[in-house]
């Protein structure tokens, strides 16, 4: 039982991990709450269901068109629907909500309201430390860390990353130093949702699919990134791993209560903010300007 | 007064008129600033100065746009900047950057989170060829060792001093060919204020012409061989060190400087 909850654990943290990750870096660049985050996830798994089961395709290919359909789809509602609101934040929950409610009712229409699956990447057993364990979930969980680490990379190592840092930190100042920043904060948009469809894609083969999916997520995903300290990678890392433990905790201590798992995890995130209201890494949030 | 319009300037403003709503920040305000020079501009809080480098970097115009319909409230902007000879006052600030007009801004403005070397290679970032680079940041690390001892800090936590040589080194960093720094000396002790007008007479020896917005006046007409005075979004009077002193009116009404 307990490679159980670790692995369950690891698969959760990690995918909440990249949706937070993603959630937040947009949210630093570009200052808007994308409340459409997470239906960028869901889409990404009804792409691959349509692109195997309707088109026939394999599923690495599937994935990986599923996730560059998501970025496109994302990109042009950023530039179209919600940067220029930008200014109007209440307008940009609006939109954003607005929109996701738009995807899953699409869904529902092409779809149906069933449960879907899409097929397996891998199939069988691999013993890690003794234990066996579906060689789907040791792909799933590889693939996610290894993203969430090319991503850190990006950010911390590379010329792009330093001016989404830079963008994050002062748009003006940004700007001033040469930087475009309504193309830094368009290339995020990119990076953000490719995170969340990467995750979506990835789970895609675990987890069953239905047109609400994005909504849990959601509020998981804002509780993360609250619960780490707003516009810190690191505590929406951390944070990731401490919700995901306890919702895996409540699953199997406490089996024909799973569906407390939210309540729970989100207990922990009220009784740490109580403690400390800037998060977990929260950093001051000085204004611009 | 009026500047002839010169070709050979730098930077040309004429008749630049900036309203928020109805408050008028600038008042038809023409300055230029020629190649090489070092151009103080002062004047009393709340003249317009800020202002009038925020429009000519135009961070002023893309508020405008960025804002439009928000409670911030309408923004207009009339008149002409010339840069090098080409309007610039509808160009974002990016581009405006990219041609080599700079800002070093008012309070500073480091990347707090981001280290010394992190904010120095943000100047950098459109420095493509890395052996200019290399010498940009040297030439840095030289006239301001301490950013070279204190590369890994995180910015925010620089003395206010170090926070300010971090930015004229950052605005270096991008290879301006006109840097326009805004009272780079506020909250510094007089002796390192000294140090710091004597590092932007460097920075202009090295022929980066520099148009310097200053409160201490006696210090700024000093090391600028022309000065423009504004006050109440106007540019009241200019001209050399000699020239400002001697108008009686000038000296007791904007420069409140005693007689020399
Ligand atoms: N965004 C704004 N909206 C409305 N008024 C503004 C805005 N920004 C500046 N002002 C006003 O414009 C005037 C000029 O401001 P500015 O910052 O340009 O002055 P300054 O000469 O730089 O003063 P200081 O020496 O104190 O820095 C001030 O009265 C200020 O209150
Ligand atoms: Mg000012």
């Amino acid at each position: 039982m307990l490679t159980d909850i670790l692995i369950t654990t690891l698969i959760n943290a990690s995918v909440y991990a990249m949706l937070a990750t993603g959630f937040s870096l947009i949210f630093g660049v570009a200052r808007i709450i994308n409340l459409a985050h997470t239906a960028f996830y869901m889409l990404a798994g009804y792409f691959i269901f349509s692109f195997t089961t309707v088109l026939g395709l394999g599923l690495l290919p599937a994935m990986l068109l599923s996730i560059a359909l998501v970025v496109v789809i994302a990109v042009l509602s950023y530039r179209i629907l919600i940067d220029p609101m930008r200014e109007h934040e209440a307008a940009v929950l609006i939109i954003t909500v607005a929109l996701a409610m738009v995807f899953q009712e699409l869904m529902l229409v092409f779809y149906g309201g069933h449960f879907r699956s899409v097929p397996q990447l891998v199939s069988g057993y691999v013993t890690v430390l003794g234990v066996r364990v579906s060689s789907q979930y040791v792909v799933t969980i590889g693939a996610l860390v290894a993203i969430l680490a090319a991503v850190w990379l990006v950010l911390m190592k590379t010329r792009l990353g330093l001016a989404i840092r830079a963008t994050a930190q002062d748009r003006e100042i940004a700007n001033v130093m040469g930087m475009d920043v309504s193309l830094i904060s368009t290339v995020t948009m990119a990076i953000a949702s490719a995170q969340a469809a990467a995750a979506g894609a990835l789970v895609a083969p675990l987890f069953i699919l239905e047109p609400r999916m994005w909504l849990y997520p959601l509020t998981i995903v804002l509780a993360i990134v609250v619960l780490g300290g707003i516009g810190s990678l690191k505590g929406s890392i951390i944070a990731s791993a401490i919700i995901a433990l306890s919702e895996t905790l409540v699953t199997f201590l406490l089996p024909s209560g799973a569906f407390l798992k939210g309540a729970f995890s989100l207990g922990v995130m009220i009784v740490v903010l109580l403690i400390r209201p800037e998060g977990l890494f929260g950093v001051s949030f000085e204004g611009e300007r | 007064m009026v500047t002839p319009p010169e070709a050979s300037n730098l930077l040309e403003v004429r008749g630049l008129t900036v309203c928020y709503d109805t408050a008028m920040l600038l008042n038809n305000v023409s300055l230029s600033v020629g190649r090489g020079e070092l151009v103080g501009l002062v004047g009393p809080n709340g003249a317009g100065k800020t202002t009038l480098l925020r429009t000519v970097a135009g961070l002023v115009r893309w508020e405008k746009q960025s804002k439009q319909g928000t409670r911030a409230g309408n923004i207009t902007i009339a008149g002409e900047v010339r840069f090098d000879g080409e309007r610039i006052d509808s160009l974002p600030p990016h581009v405006i950057a990219r041609r080599g007009l700079v800002l070093c801004p008012e309070r500073r403005r480091p990347f707090t989170e981001l280290t010394v070397a992190d904010n120095l290679m943000a100047g950098a970032y459109l420095q493509k060829d890395r052996r200019a680079l290399r010498e940009t940041l040297d030439m840095v690390h030289q006239m301001f060792p301490v950013l070279k001892q204190r590369a890994r800090q995180i910015s925010g936590t620089l003395s206010g001093g170090e926070q300010q040589m971090l930015a004229i080194g950052r605005a270096l960093m991008t290879r301006p060919r006109l840097l326009c720094v805004d009272e780079p000396s506020t909250g510094l002790s007089p002796l390192v204020k000294k140090e710091l007008f004597a590092k932007i007479s460097e920075i202009n020896r090295r022929g980066i012409t520099v148009l310097l917005v200053e409160q201490d006046t006696a210090l700024t007409l000093s090391v600028c061989a022309r000065s423009y005075v504004l006050s109440h979004s106007r540019i009241v009077a200019s001209g050399a060190r000699q020239d400002l002193l001697a108008d009686q009116t000038v000296h007791r009404s904007y420069l409140g400087l005693q007689s020399p």
